[in-house]
C-alpha cells in the first residue's frame, strides 16, 4: 500500500516482519557473538531476521512443531547451557545464541512389518541405547520439554507403551542426540517405539476394517455416483435435512433414523 | 512474554469497561449486530477477499481474464528465475521415475505409492523433508469410519460446507478414499487416539453431521507427517530426497508430456536437471505471500511455487482468489503470532475491544464479516493496540468468561489456550487476549481430476497446491484428508502411468512462450518466480544492502 | 505398610517372572508396594574405576528420585540392581568429594548424601516383615522341597554392602525354612554364574553354571533359587537342577495362583516340578 493513499493507517508490522513502533525498547543480543539491537519481546528467529539475517536453514513451521529451528544459548554469567527453539523463545538482554539447523545421527533402516512388536526388535535396530548412562543432558536440552531419559529408560525396560507416550511431543530436532554421552539418536529410537506401539500393540479399529471392507466392495459407488450429479437443489435439500448425531452420544452406539446411506 | 509495562497501562482500560459490558451480558443485552446490507458494506470496504481495491485481472495464461488479490495476480503473471538460454537440459543430473515435488504430508504420501508401485522416486523438497503446512496441523483428519457415518455423508457434509461451489468428483473421491487413508496411516503405525478396544475416538466439528474428526493429541498433523517421513526414510533404496532443493521451473517433452524439473539448490545456488517420466507437485500454498500484509499460520516454504509453476505449462486452477482468514489470530506474545483463537471464546461471551476497552462489533459475526470489523476498527478509525514490535490487535476480553460462568470456566474450556499462554507469562483468565484476522488457508489452487491429474499427461498434484475439493470454504479436517487422499492417488497412478512413458526431447519452450505472452500482454517488470521463500528483512536493513553483486563476485 | 520399590530393566522386560512373583507376595504380605516414579537403569555392573563417576550418576539419580517421591528407603531384588544401588549409596554417603562432584554434576537434581537406605528384598522379609510373619501367611508350605539358596556374586560381595557376610548363607536358608523348604548347603552357593561371559565366552559360563549346578546336585538339591535373571539365564541351560527365582517359591508358598509366577518365562518346566509335588 502506498503511503499516500493510507495516510490514517499506522505503519505496522507486516507479515512476519517486525518494525520497531516509536517509543519501544531494544535490547541488546549476541547472534553468534556479534551484538545486535532488536526489539523486546520478539522470538529469537524474527529477532535474527530483524537484524538481517534470511534463512535458509533454521526455520520451517515457524510454529514451534517441525523441530527446524533449534538453538542453543547463554546468558550472560551463567555457566549453564540452554535450549529452545528459535520461533518460539522470547529475546533477552545479553543473551547469547546459535541455531544448530542440523546435527546428524545414526538412522537404522526397518521393515515395519517384518520387525514385530517386541522390544526385542528396538534393541537389535538401536543397541546403543544401553550406552545411556543416565546423564539426563538429552531431557536438559530438550525444547519440547519431552522427559528423554524416561523414555530411553522405558525403551531399556521394554515398555513400548510407556516410550510411546512420553515421547509423543517429540518434533525430532535433534538436540537431544547432540548432546548425548551415549551418542544415541534417541528421536528415531522414540519414533521406532511409537510406529510399534500403533502398529502391534495399540489395539486395531475394527469399525474401521469393517468400513474398509464396505468401500472395496463398492457398496457405496453408486451412492458417491448419484451425490456427483446431484442437482443443487436436491444437494440442499439433503445438507439441510441431515440428522446430527448427538455431542454425548458415546461411540458406535447412536444410529440415525434414515439408516439407508450408512 | 508476559505484557510489558505499557500494554498493561492499556488493559486498565479494558478492566474500567468491563463489569458494564459483564452486568450487559449477563442480561443477555448484545452489541448490536449488523443487518446484511451493513455486512456487505463492511466486507467489501475491508474483507482482502471481497475488497475490490488490491484485487485485479490477470492479463495472460489459462486463468487469463479471472479476478485474483494483487499478490497471487503478481506471480501469476510472473517470469522464470532460470535464465533459459543458459538451461543446458541435455544431460540431467538426475534420472527417476516419478519426481515428487514437495516433502510434506501429500508429497511423501505420493512418494510411498509411487515406491509401492514399483517406481524410482526422487522427492524435492524446498526445506527440511516434513517442514510443511500438515505438521502444523493439530484438529484432525476426517473419515466416515463409524457405523453411523458413511462416504454419503462426508460427501454432503463437505459440498454443504462448501456452499456447493465444490468439484464434485473430487468431494467423491476423498469421501470414498478417507477411510481407506485412515487405515493405511494405522498400518503405518500412527499413534491415533483411541478407546481401549482400538475404536478410534472421533470428534464434531463446525459443520459436520457425524462425528468424523480423527486425532492424534493435539497435534495431528505432526504425527501423520513424522510417521509417512520414517516410513520414506526407511526406503531409501526407492526413494531419494534432495532436501534444500526446491523447484524453479517444470521440463516438458516436445510431446508436451511432463519431463521433470529444475531444482535450486538453495545452498550452493546451483540449478539441477531432473528427468523424470512423471511429476507430482505438491508444494502446498501461499499463505507467506502475506496477502494484504496479513499474518499467517503457514509454514515458511508457503509461497505458491507449484502454482505457478503449473501455470506456466498451462495447467489452471480455481477458487485462488477464495483464502481463510480466521478472526482472532493471536499478535501477542510472539511466540503465539498467528496462533488461533477458537471461536468459542466469543461464543462463551468474550467482547472483542478497542484501544480504549470499548466494544465496536458483535463478537459472533460471520467470520469473514467479524474479520472486516476487526481490520475497519484498526486501520480505519485507528483504534488497534500496538504491541512492541509493531504488530496491530484489538483486545479480546477472555477474563469476562469468568465473571459471567464462575471461575475456572476459562481454564476448564479452553485448556490448550490457557496453557500456551500461562507458558509465555499471561494468564487468559485474568488478562485478555490481542488478536488480529490471520490468513490461514489456500482455498483453491490447479485443477485435476479425481485421479490427482492435471492437463498436463505426466502432471500431478496434491495437497493444498491443487483446488475444488474444498471450494470456496473449507471444513475442518478435510485438508489433512485431502492430502493423504490426493497424495496416495497421485503416487499410485503416476507409477501405473511411467510404465507406458516413452519420454521425447526435454524444453523449455513453455516458459519461452508464457514470457512472449507477458511481454505482449505488455507486462513490464514482472516479478521472478517461484518467489521460494519470503523476505523478512526491515526497510532499514533492505536500505542498507547496497551490493548487487554478491560477494565473491558474480 | 508402604514400601519404595526399585524394579530394574530387566524385571520390567525379560524377567516378568521375578517382578510379578515378588510384588504379589509382597502385596500378600500385607504391603504396598509403591514403584518409584521415573526412574532409570542402575548401570548394571558397579564401575570400579576410582574416577569413572559418570558410571554413578544413573543410581544415584534412582537414589534421588527416592528421597525427593518421600522414601527413607528402597527394596530391589535384581542382584546387580542391588549391588550397585548400594554402593553408589555407600560412596555418596562417605566420600564427600565424590559426593560433591556427583551433586554439583547432577545440578537439575536435588542433592543427595546417602540418606536412602537400599534393601534386598531378602534383608526386607526378615527384618521388616520377619520371618514368622512370612510363616503364619504360608499357606502352602513346600515341604520338604530340597533347595539350593544361591547367592552368586553381587549379593555378598564386597563386604560393605553384602546382605551377609560372605561364607554365610543364613538368610536365605531362613527364608527357604519359612516357606517349608529345606535349604541345601552346597559349595557352589557364591560362585560365579559366568555374568556377562556369555555374550564373549559362552563357553567360560558353560563350565561355570556346569559346576555350581552340579555341586548343588551332589548336594541333594532338586531346584536352586536365585535373586537375579542373569544368573537365571546362565544356570537355567543346564537341566539337572530347576532354577527359580526365590520369589516364586515364595509366591507358591503363599498359595498364589501360579499365573503371577509366569513359569513359561523361566528355562525348563519350572512349574511342572512345583505341580508334580502338589506345591500348586
Amino acid at each position: 500500500m502506498s503511503e499516500t493513499e493510507k495516510t490514517q493507517a499506522p505503519k505496522m508490522a507486516t507479515g512476519d516482519r517486525a518494525i520497531l513502533p516509536e517509543g519501544a525498547r531494544t535490547i541488546p543480543v549476541y547472534i553468534m557473538g556479534k551484538r545486535y539491537e532488536v526489539p523486546e519481546t520478539l522470538t529469537i528467529m524474527k529477532a535474527m531476521e530483524y537484524s538481517g539475517f534470511k534463512f535458509v536453514r533454521g526455520a520451517g513451521c515457524r510454529g514451534g512443531i517441525c523441530g527446524a529451528c533449534p538453538t542453543v544459548y547463554r546468558k550472560a554469567g551463567d555457566y549453564k547451557i540452554y535450549f529452545g527453539l528459535a520461533c518460539q523463545t522470547v529475546v533477552e538482554p545479553d543473551m547469547f545464541l546459535a541455531q544448530i539447523p542440523f546435527y546428524p545421527a545414526n538412522r537404522t533402516a526397518y521393515d515395519l512389518e517384518e520387525i514385530g512388536g517386541e522390544a526385542d526388535a528396538v534393541h537389535a535396530l538401536y543397541p546403543e541405547v544401553f550406552r545411556c548412562v543416565a546423564c539426563n543432558n538429552c531431557t536438559k536440552a530438550c525444547p519440547m520439554d519431552v522427559d528423554v531419559l524416561a523414555y530411553i529408560s522405558a525403551v531399556k525396560q521394554g515398555d513400548m507403551a510407556k516410550a510411546a507416550e512420553i515421547s509423543f511431543d517429540c518434533i525430532q530436532c535433534g538436540m537431544c542426540a547432540s548432546r548425548c554421552m551415549g551418542e544415541m539418536p534417541q528421536f528415531h529410537i522414540g519414533q521406532l517405539v511409537r510406529r510399534i506401539y500403533g502398529r502391534y500393540i495399540q489395539p486395531q479399529a475394527e469399525h474401521l476394517k469393517k468400513r474398509v471392507e464396505e468401500i472395496n466392495s463398492g457398496k457405496y459407488d453408486k451412492m458417491l455416483e448419484d451425490l456427483t450429479s446431484m442437482s443443487k437443489e436436491k444437494l440442499t435439500k439433503l445438507y439441510t435435512e441431515r440428522e446430527r448425531e448427538p455431542d454425548l452420544a458415546p461411540s458406535g452406539e447412536w444410529m440415525p433414523e434414515d439408516t439407508q446411506y450408512l | 512474554m508476559a505484557y510489558t509495562p505499557e500494554m498493561k497501562e492499556l488493559i486498565k482500560k479494558v478492566e474500567a469497561t468491563r463489569p458494564d459490558r459483564v452486568a450487559m451480558a449477563k442480561n443477555n443485552e448484545h452489541y448490536p449486530a449488523l443487518t446484511l446490507k451493513e455486512r456487505e458494506e463492511v466486507l467489501n470496504k475491508y474483507h482482502p477477499d471481497y475488497q475490490e481495491d488490491g484485487k485485479r485481472k490477470v492479463k495472460v495464461g489459462p486463468n487469463k481474464g479471472d479476478v485474483f488479490q494483487e499478490e497471487v495476480a503478481e506471480l501469476l503473471e510472473s517470469q522464470s528465475i532460470i535464465k533459459e538460454d543458459e538451461a543446458d537440459l541435455s544431460e540431467p543430473d538426475y534420472e527417476t521415475d516419478v519426481l515428487v515435488i514437495g516433502g510434506g504430508g501429500a508429497g511423501t504420501s505420493a512418494a510411498l505409492l509411487a515406491s509401492d508401485g514399483g517406481a524410482d522416486v526422487i522427492m524435492a523438497t524446498k526445506l527440511r523433508h516434513g517442514d510443511s503446512n500438515t505438521i502444523m496441523a493439530e484438529g484432525g483428519i476426517q473419515a466416515a469410519s463409524q457405523e453411523c457415518d458413511s462416504p454419503f455423508y462426508h460427501y454432503i457434509d463437505t459440498i454443504g460446507g462448501g456452499h456447493f461451489t465444490n468439484q464434485p468428483d473430487l468431494v467423491s473421491t476423498l469421501a470414498h478414499d478417507a477411510p481407506l487413508s485412515i487405515a493405511w496411516l494405522e498400518r503405518l503405525g500412527m499413534m491415533f487416539n483411541k478407546l481401549e478396544d482400538g475404536r478410534m475416538v472421533v470428534r464434531h466439528f463446525g459443520g459436520s453431521s457425524r462425528k468424523r474428526l480423527h486425532s492424534a493429541g493435539d497435534m495431528t498433523g505432526a504425527e501423520i507427517m513424522r510417521v509417512v517421513r520414517d516410513e520414506a526414510r526407511n526406503r531409501s533404496d526407492k526413494i531419494t530426497i534432495l532436501e534444500f532443493c526446491p523447484a524453479a521451473e517444470l521440463i516438458l517433452d516436445e510431446d508436451g508430456k511432463c519431463a521433470g524439473a529444475i531444482l535450486y539448490n538453495l545452498e550452493t545456488q546451483e540449478f539441477y536437471v531432473v528427468k523424470a517420466k512423471a511429476v507430482i507437485l505438491a508444494t502446498g500454498g501461499f499463505g507467506r505471500l502475506h496477502i494484504k500484509g496479513f499474518a499467517c499460520t503457514n509454514h515458511y516454504g508457503a509461497t505458491m511455487d507449484g502454482v505457478v509453476m503449473a501455470y506456466r505449462v498451462g495447467v489452471g486452477n480455481k477458487y485462488l482468489y477464495s483464502t481463510q482468514y480466521h478472526p482472532t489470530g493471536v499478535v501477542y506474545p510472539e511466540q503465539n503470532v498467528g496462533l488461533l483463537i477458537t471461536e468459542k471464546v466469543r461464543g462463551l461471551g468474550a467482547h472483542v475491544l478497542n484501544i480504549d476497552g470499548e466494544q465496536f462489533c458483535f463478537p459472533l459475526e460471520p467470520r469473514d464479516v467479524e474479520s472486516a470489523e476487526l481490520i475497519c476498527e484498526a486501520m480505519e478509525k485507528g483504534k488497534g493496540v500496538m504491541t512492541p514490535t509493531g504488530r496491530m490487535g484489538l483486545w479480546l476480553d477472555s477474563p469476562m468468561i469468568d465473571e459471567i460462568h464462575g471461575e475456572g470456566t476459562v481454564k476448564k474450556e479452553l485448556p490448550a489456550k490457557f496453557i500456551q499462554f500461562a507458558r509465555h507469562g499471561i494468564d487468559i483468565s485474568k488478562e485478555p487476549m490481542l488478536v488480529y484476522p490471520t490468513l490461514h488457508y489456500q482455498n483453491g489452487g490447479v485443477n485435476i481430476n479425481s485421479d490427482a491429474e492435471t492437463v498436463v499427461p505426466g502432471l500431478y498434484a496434491a495437497g493444498e497446491v491443487m483446488g475444488g475439493v474444498h471450494g470456496e470454504n473449507r471444513l475442518m479436517g478435510n485438508s489433512l484428508q485431502d492430502i493423504i487422499t490426493f497424495g496416495r492417488r497421485a503416487g499410485a497412478k503416476a507409477a501405473e502411468y511411467i510404465k507406458g512413458v516413452d519420454l521425447k526431447k526435454p524444453t523449455l519452450d513453455h516458459v519461452a512462450k508464457f514470457e512472449k505472452e507477458l511481454t505482449d500482454a505488455g507486462i513490464e517488470n514482472p516479478k521472478t518466480a517461484p518467489i521460494i521463500l519470503p523476505d523478512y528483512s526491515t526497510d532499514e536493513v533492505s536500505a542498507k544492502r547496497w551490493t548487487k553483486v554478491p560477494i565473491g563476485g558474480e | 505398610m508402604k514400601i519404595k520399590y526399585y524394579p530394574g530393566c530387566t524385571l520390567k522386560y525379560k524377567a516378568k517372572n521375578l517382578e510379578d512373583s515378588a510384588v504379589a507376595s509382597l502385596e500378600a504380605l500385607g504391603c504396598e508396594v509403591e514403584e518409584i516414579e521415573r526412574w532409570n537403569c542402575c548401570g548394571a555392573v558397579y564401575s570400579l574405576a576410582e574416577d569413572d563417576l559418570i558410571h554413578k550418576v544413573a543410581p544415584v539419580r534412582d537414589l534421588i528420585r527416592v528421597k525427593e517421591q518421600g522414601g527413607d528407603k528402597v527394596v530391589t531384588i535384581c542382584s546387580m540392581c542391588y549391588n550397585t544401588l548400594a554402593r553408589a549409596n555407600l560412596m555418596m554417603k562417605e566420600d564427600e568429594e565424590k559426593r560433591d562432584t556427583i551433586n554439583r554434576f547432577m545440578d537439575e537434581e536435588i542433592d543427595y548424601a546417602g540418606e536412602v537406605e537400599v534393601l534386598h528384598l531378602l534383608t526386607f522379609l526378615r527384618d521388616e516383615i520377619g520371618w514368622d510373619k512370612v510363616k503364619e501367611k504360608v499357606k502352602k508350605p513346600l515341604t520338604d522341597l530340597k533347595v539350593a539358596p544361591y547367592y552368586g556374586c553381587t549379593l555378598q560381595r564386597p563386604e560393605e554392602v553384602g546382605i551377609e557376610p560372605l561364607g554365610s548363607f543364613e538368610l536365605m536358608s531362613g527364608f527357604l525354612e519359612a516357606i517349608g523348604a529345606i535349604p541345601v548347603d552346597f559349595p557352589g552357593a557364591a560362585m560365579c554364574c559366568g555374568s556377562y561371559q556369555v555374550l564373549g565366552n559362552a563357553e567360560a559360563v558353560q563350565d561355570a553354571a556346569g559346576k555350581i549346578i552340579s555341586t548343588a546336585q551332589t548336594a541333594g538339591a532338586e531346584a536352586l533359587a536365585a535373586s537375579c535373571p542373569l544368573c537365571e539365564y546362565n544356570l537355567g541351560k543346564e537341566q539337572d537342577v530347576q532354577i527359580f527365582y526365590f520369589t516364586q517359591l515364595l509366591a507358591a508358598a503363599l498359595g498364589l495362583d501360579a499365573e503371577v509366577s509366569r513359569f513359561e518365562l523361566n528355562t525348563g518346566n519350572a512349574g511342572e516340578l512345583l505341580k508334580r509335588k502338589n506345591f500348586l
